[in-house]
This record gives C-alpha cells, sequence and structure tokens, in this order.
C-alpha cells in the first residue's frame, strides 16, 4: 500500500483555501459595497482604461509607458529576492548571518523605495 | 564567494550533464545567437532589431545555465538573474527611445534616421 | 563565514563609488527642484562628490587597512592597484568634463522658464538625470577596476554604458542627439550580447567566473598544453564585444555618427569613460590567459593574431576615415579611434615590457588632451548653436585668441608634437611596442602618425594662423565660462605635465607591479 503523508499537503491546502476565499471575498465585497451607477459609457467592457470602441491600431497615451517601466522596476527586483529568499532559510535563527543577510536585502529593498520616491516626485503618477 | 558551499548543498542530488547533452545545449544557444545576431544586421524595424539583441542575450543565457550544470557549479545560474536584469533595464531604455522616435517620424523604419552620416568631401 | 571574507574585504575597495551613490542619490532629488538656484548647484555638488571620491581612493588604497588586505589576500583581485590609478584619474578627468558640460543641457527650457514662459515642470526636466548618469557611468568604470568576477565585470561595463545612451539622447534638443541615441543603443546593446556570449564560453571553458581562478585554470591548461577552444573563442568574442566600448576596428563605425550627433561636453565624456572601461577589462580579461604560452609576449597565437589585426585595422581606418571630414567632431572620432589603435599596440607588449603601463599613461593623457579639444568646442557657439565645421575654426586667435591657443596645444599633443604631454605617452607605447620585438606594428603606427599629422596640423594652423572667413566671424562665446576655464587648465595641463613625467610615469608603473600579471608568465616556464 503506497503510504501517502497527507499532512505534508496541508499548506498546499490552506493556500488553495485562501486563494479561493480571497476571490470570493472580493467579488461579494464589491458587489455589496461599491456604488452601482449605469450608463452608456459605464456598461462598457473594461479595457483598463481605454476605449474599447473603435480601431485597436491607435496610439496609447505615453503615460501607460511610463507607469509600465516604474512596474519593470518591481518586478525585476522580485528575481533577487527568490535567492535570496531560498538561502535565508538555511541560516540559524537570529545568528549574525541571518541579520547580514536581513540587513543586505533590507538595503536593496530601499534602494528600489527610493526609485518610486524619484518616480512621483518626478511627477510619474500624476495623470492629466 | 559565499555561493561556492550553497552550490555544493544544491548540486549534492544532482548529475553533472554529459558532455552530449551538453553540446545539444550548446548547440541551441549558439544557433539562438546566429538567429539574433542576423536578424539584427537584416531586419529594419526596430522593434525587431530589439528582440534579436534580446534573442542574442537569452542565448548567452542558456550556455551559462547548461555550462553551469556542466561544471556544477551555482554561479553560471547567478549570472543569468543578473543578465535579465540588464536586459530589462535595456528593454526599457530600448522603448523609451522608440516612442521618442515614433513620435518623430511616425515610422519604426531604422533607414529613415540618417541625417547623421558620411558627407561626400569638397 | 571564511569564505564570505573576501566579499566583505572588497567592499572596503569601492568606498569611493559609495560616496559617488550618495552623490547620485542627493543630485536625482536636487534635480526635481523648483529652485533655480538649487538645480544651477547641480555641476558643482557633481565634482565635490568627484572630489570626495578622488581623496578616498587615496585613502582607501594607501591607508593600513587597504594595505593589510591586499597583503593577506592576494587574490582579492586580479590587478588589485590599477584600481588606484585609474580611479584616481577617472575622477580628475571627470571634474574637469562636469565643467565642461555646465549649461549644456535643458538650456532652452532653463531659459524659457528663467523668463517666465513656461512654469517649471519636473517631468521636462533633465539636467538632474544628466548629473546624475554622468556619475554613474564614472562610478562604472571605477567598479570594471575591481572586477574579480565575470559577474561584476559585465555589470561594472554594463554601468559605464547605459547611462551614457541617455546622456547621448538628452545631451541637446536636436533630432541628430537622439538619432545617435539610437544607433549608439541598439549597437551597443549588439556589442553587449557578443561580448556576454563571450563570457559564457569563457566560464565553460574553465568552470569559474572569478578572474584569479580562471587564470590558474587557463595556465594548468597551457601547462597540460590542452587549451581549451572554447577558452579561445570566448575570449576573442569578448574582445569584439568590448572593442565596441573602446571604438576599435570591427566595431568603430558607429564612432563619428554618435559623437557628431551628441552635444559636445558629452562627446568628450564618450571619448574617455567607456574606453578607459573597455581597456581596464579587456586588460583585465587577457591577464587571465596570463601573458603565458608565447615566447615573445605570452598570449596564445590566435588572441595575439586578433589583436594584432584589430590594432592595424583601427589605427588605419582611423586616421584615413579622418583625412575625410570637414566636421571638427567628426575627426575627432576618427582620432578617438585611431588612439584607440595606438593603445592596443601597449596591450599586445604585454606587462612583461611595459605595455601596459603605457595603456594606462595614455588613457590618462588622451583624457586630458581630448577633453582639451571638446572644452573648445563647448566654449566657443554661434546663434545658440555648436559650431561644427573647420571653416568655423578659421582665425579664431582674432576674436578668441585663447581658446585658439588651446585648439592648437590639444591638437598638437593628440598629433605627438615633442615638447606637449601626447608625445611622451605615444613614445612610451611605440617603446613598449619595440621591446616586445612588434617592429611592423609599431611602423605602421608611426605611418598613421604621419598619416594623423595632415589633420591635425590643419586644426593647429587653421585657429592660430589663417585668415577669419565669413562664418567664423559670427561666432561668439558661450555665456559659461567653465568649459573656458576647463579648456584652459587641460591645455596647460598637457605643456606642464610633461615636467611631471617622472612621477606619473611611475604611478602608472605601481598600478600594475604587485601584479598577478607575471605569475603567468613564471607558470609557463
Amino acid at each position: 500500500m503506497l503510504a501517502v503523508d497527507l499532512n505534508a499537503y496541508i499548506p498546499v491546502g490552506i493556500l488553495v483555501l485562501m486563494a479561493i476565499i480571497f476571490v470570493i471575498v472580493n467579488l461579494a465585497a464589491t458587489h455589496v459595497l461599491g456604488p452601482k451607477r449605469h450608463g452608456a459609457e459605464k456598461d462598457i467592457a473594461y479595457e483598463s482604461g481605454m476605449n474599447p470602441i473603435g480601431t485597436a491600431r491607435k496610439r496609447f497615451n505615453v503615460r501607460f509607458y511610463i507607469l509600465a517601466m516604474t512596474f519593470l522596476v518591481f518586478d525585476v527586483e522580485i528575481i533577487f529576492l527568490y535567492p535570496w529568499a531560498v538561502t535565508f532559510t538555511k541560516l540559524a535563527p537570529q545568528s549574525d548571518e541571518a541579520t547580514l543577510f536581513l540587513g543586505r536585502i533590507m538595503f536593496f529593498i530601499a534602494t528600489s523605495i527610493l526609485a518610486y520616491i524619484y518616480a512621483w516626485r518626478k511627477g510619474v503618477f500624476r495623470w492629466d | 564567494m559565499n555561493w561556492a558551499a550553497d552550490s555544493c548543498a544544491f548540486f549534492a542530488a544532482v548529475q553533472p550533464l554529459g558532455q552530449l547533452a551538453l553540446s545539444h545545449y550548446l548547440i541551441t544557444s549558439a544557433a539562438l545567437f546566429a538567429i539574433g545576431l542576423i536578424g539584427f544586421l537584416s531586419r529594419r524595424n526596430m522593434i525587431i532589431m530589439f528582440l534579436c539583441t534580446e534573442l542574442m542575450f537569452q542565448a548567452a543565457a542558456i550556455a551559462m545555465i547548461a555550462f553551469s550544470r556542466f561544471h556544477l557549479d551555482v554561479s553560471g545560474q547567478v549570472f543569468v538573474i543578473f543578465i535579465l536584469t540588464v536586459a530589462a533595464a535595456e528593454a526599457a531604455l530600448a522603448l523609451g527611445l522608440v516612442v521618442l522616435l515614433y513620435r518623430r517620424r511616425e515610422t519604426l523604419n531604422a533607414d529613415v534616421w540618417s541625417e547623421l552620416r558620411e558627407t561626400p568631401t569638397p | 563565514m571564511a569564505d564570505r571574507l573576501p566579499m566583505v574585504d572588497k567592499l572596503w575597495f569601492i568606498l569611493p563609488e559609495v560616496a559617488l551613490f550618495l552623490g547620485v542619490v542627493v543630485i536625482f532629488i536636487m534635480g526635481l527642484s523648483h529652485s533655480k538656484r538649487v538645480r544651477d548647484m547641480l555641476p558643482m555638488i557633481t565634482c565635490l562628490s568627484l572630489a570626495v571620491a578622488f581623496g578616498l581612493t587615496w585613502w582607501v588604497y594607501e591607508g593600513s587597512r587597504g594595505q593589510t588586505l591586499l597583503s593577506v589576500n592576494p587574490n582579492l583581485m586580479l590587478m588589485p592597484m590599477v584600481g588606484k590609478y585609474v580611479k584616481m584619474s577617472a575622477c580628475a578627468i571627470g571634474i574637469i568634463l562636469a565643467m565642461v558640460s555646465v549649461g549644456s543641457v535643458d538650456r532652452r527650457l532653463e531659459a524659457a522658464v528663467a523668463a517666465g514662459h513656461l512654469p517649471f515642470d519636473p517631468i521636462r526636466a533633465n539636467r538632474g538625470e544628466f548629473y546624475a548618469f554622468f556619475l554613474l557611468s564614472l562610478m562604472g568604470v571605477m567598479l570594471t577596476c575591481n572586477a574579480n568576477d565575470l559577474i561584476w565585470l559585465f555589470l561594472a561595463l554594463e554601468l559605464t554604458s547605459l547611462p551614457t545612451y541617455i546622456m547621448v539622447a538628452i545631451s541637446r534638443p536636436p533630432r541628430v542627439a537622439q538619432e545617435a541615441a539610437v544607433k549608439y543603443f541598439f549597437l551597443g546593446a549588439m556589442a553587449t550580447a557578443i561580448f556576454l556570449y563571450g563570457f559564457a564560453l569563457l566560464y565553460g571553458s574553465t568552470g569559474t567566473m572569478i578572474l584569479t581562478e580562471m587564470q590558474r585554470a587557463f595556465a594548468a591548461q597551457a601547462k597540460a598544453d590542452v587549451v581549451n577552444s572554447f577558452g579561445i573563442i570566448g575570449m576573442i568574442l569578448a574582445m569584439l564585444g568590448i572593442c565596441f566600448k573602446i571604438a576599435a576596428a570591427p566595431m568603430h563605425f558607429y564612432a563619428a555618427d554618435v559623437y557628431e550627433g551628441a552635444a559636445a561636453p558629452v562627446t568628450a565624456f564618450l571619448a574617455f569613460v567607456p574606453k578607459t572601461a573597455g581597456m581596464v577589462a579587456i586588460i583585465l580579461l587577457l591577464t587571465t590567459l596570463g601573458w603565458s604560452g608565447h615566447p615573445s609576449t605570452g598570449l596564445p597565437e590566435p588572441i595575439m593574431t586578433t589583436l594584432w589585426m584589430i590594432a592595424v585595422l583601427t589605427m588605419t581606418l582611423g586616421n584615413l576615415g579622418a583625412l575625410l571630414q570637414r566636421s571638427v567632431k567628426r575627426i575627432l572620432a576618427y582620432s578617438s579611434i585611431a588612439h584607440s589603435g595606438y593603445m592596443l599596440i601597449g596591450v599586445i607588449a604585454g606587462p612583461a615590457n611595459n605595455g601596459i603601463n603605457a595603456v594606462l599613461f595614455y588613457l590618462l593623457v588622451y583624457g586630458i588632451m581630448n577633453t582639451a579639444a571638446f572644452a573648445v568646442l563647448a566654449a566657443l557657439e554661434r546663434r545658440g548653436q555648436e559650431i561644427e565645421t573647420m571653416e568655423d575654426l578659421a582665425g579664431l586667435r582674432i576674436k578668441h585668441p585663447g581658446m585658439a591657443v588651446v585648439m592648437a596645444i590639444a591638437s598638437g599633443s593628440l598629433l605627438g608634437v615633442p615638447p606637449l604631454l601626447g608625445f611622451f605617452a605615444k613614445l612610451y607605447l611605440f617603446i613598449a611596442g619595440i621591446q616586445a620585438g612588434q617592429i611592423v606594428l609599431v611602423v605602421i603606427a608611426g605611418l598613421n602618425t604621419a598619416i594623423s599629422a595632415w589633420y591635425y596640423l590643419g586644426l593647429v594652423t587653421l585657429p592660430i594662423m589663417a585668415k577669419p572667413s565669413a562664418q567664423s566671424e559670427t561666432i561668439v562665446r558661450s555665456p559659461f565660462p567653465w568649459p573656458r576655464i576647463a579648456g584652459i587648465v587641460t591645455a596647460v595641463a598637457v605643456v606642464v605635465l610633461p615636467l611631471f613625467l617622472g612621477p606619473l610615469i611611475r604611478a602608472s608603473q605601481a598600478a600594475t607591479t604587485p601584479a598577478s600579471l607575471t605569475t603567468g608568465v613564471t607558470i609557463s616556464k
């Protein structure tokens, strides 16, 4: 008989459960809390800020592009967090080395936050 | 380097890549690199030219990973992470320049941009 | 724990870069300020952080801690003392370059804001970014010297190049600057991919990313007479890719267009900064091969042949190309290509014949004299536009005697007229080449110098002796005094520094002495 330790799957189960609950709660909350207004403009499909009617081959507002560049900063940052996380679990908890590792990644994240502040002051998030 | 120790732990259960398998990966990467280079030199659309340089980057990345497995040394994989970062930075830069270019000329053809060139001597 | 120490030790040697990074952050934020006074302080902050980095470099390398770290762990870096020399010269020339660039970026925008035509909008302002990228690129050069790792080397080279693409694009408003930036960027990306692939093959050949270990692996291969062809091909690809940074032969064709399109201060920057980074990278990579295995110079035969061909093609194409130009910037662009070719003689000669010190010395000298020439272009203008053709320079002595003399001294030095600094640098290179037995190469370089006399002498005589033309009558001084001051300072340096030739050459020799360079040679015996 194949002995399967079902306990090993508990974290996976919790993750799946949390994902389902997250979706249900969000949908329900918007349904209950969100204001409902209808209109010709409001009822058309949502296209992330673009007008969905007409040709798709028109120019995008350049602000989409600037925002996408800001996203890229954090997108790439994630790549570096992954190997860090894999190494970090192997270190003895509360040892000097672990503190050093934590400090390093905190510095790394701080540089990204600096980039974010710069983008904000530069006016990347103004939409007018 | 710090990752030397981790590298041993990581590869403890892993077999090195054989010569034959390595050559398959290297042929793939060389082909990718050649496609990228030829594309870069022959195409005139800026976006496609940029994609070709990305192809060349990824060719190098594939070679790095294959060698990393061949030598059982994790630093090749670390390099790939940095390659991805630099590729992302270059992508941001390339798209910025392409937007600039399109606003000026309404085309992505590289040949239109030829104000700077050798002038015939008097 | 123990195996982490080298990395922490190396952090000590990048303290100057850390100081520059802090300067970058301050400049990025100050550039967004609404106060014109704060924005006008940016070049000063740039110079200040470079001066701090200059002092820190000396302290880090000469202080007791730096000396101890180097003596305890000789494998810390491949050529530890190169850092001191190159970083200090990069900072010094960086200060001059920052002076040349005062007022060039955002000139129209700042004028419109000052006149009240336009409210200041941070998203339209580029000056902060310009100086921040200026420092980041210099930081890249400085980091290249400390590279002991292909990853570090790759990142440092990219840190040198990526900011320069943006600097070209924002250096001045005309379309040509953007065209230059697009060309420069696309060819640069291709070159990067090529040397990256070379790095992958080098890694495959030796199984390590660390340059000191790579040197040992190559030495073992050479000893057992089984030099891996991956290593050779990888080295050639890496060199070809880096040739883009130094504007050498197969990758030189962008130089004239890009140099012409960018504003004069940025062109001066392009001619010195990526070239230094590329040269240091080539020297580091070739040092891993250990200059072992070849009787006279030490490099393996295929590498030697490639270098030789690159050097000859580079200087010949550079000088012949310059003969056909009318635009001063294009002439200086081709001269920049030719000078890369001369420098490669030193690389071919190798450390045993003082070749590497000659290259390092030449880089510093080239930085000084080239900046002097471009400072003249930055200091003069016609209706807010840069001057371009040779005719504009004719008879400069009448209205701008100072700039005429600076241009003459700079061109004379670039040609290598005896009492000037450029002559000694070239002589030092040629002596290294002759010692290495590369007589043919040195003869070709001498012929090239003779060819180059044609256009350099034009640049010397036109401003000083020719009659002013209708075109040159309309030229006025730019409203900013700093480019002029930078030009005069560098011209004086070109004349005066030969008096201090001994200390300068000793400094360049010190940069390569405790070299693991020599270990490669001993292994081959």
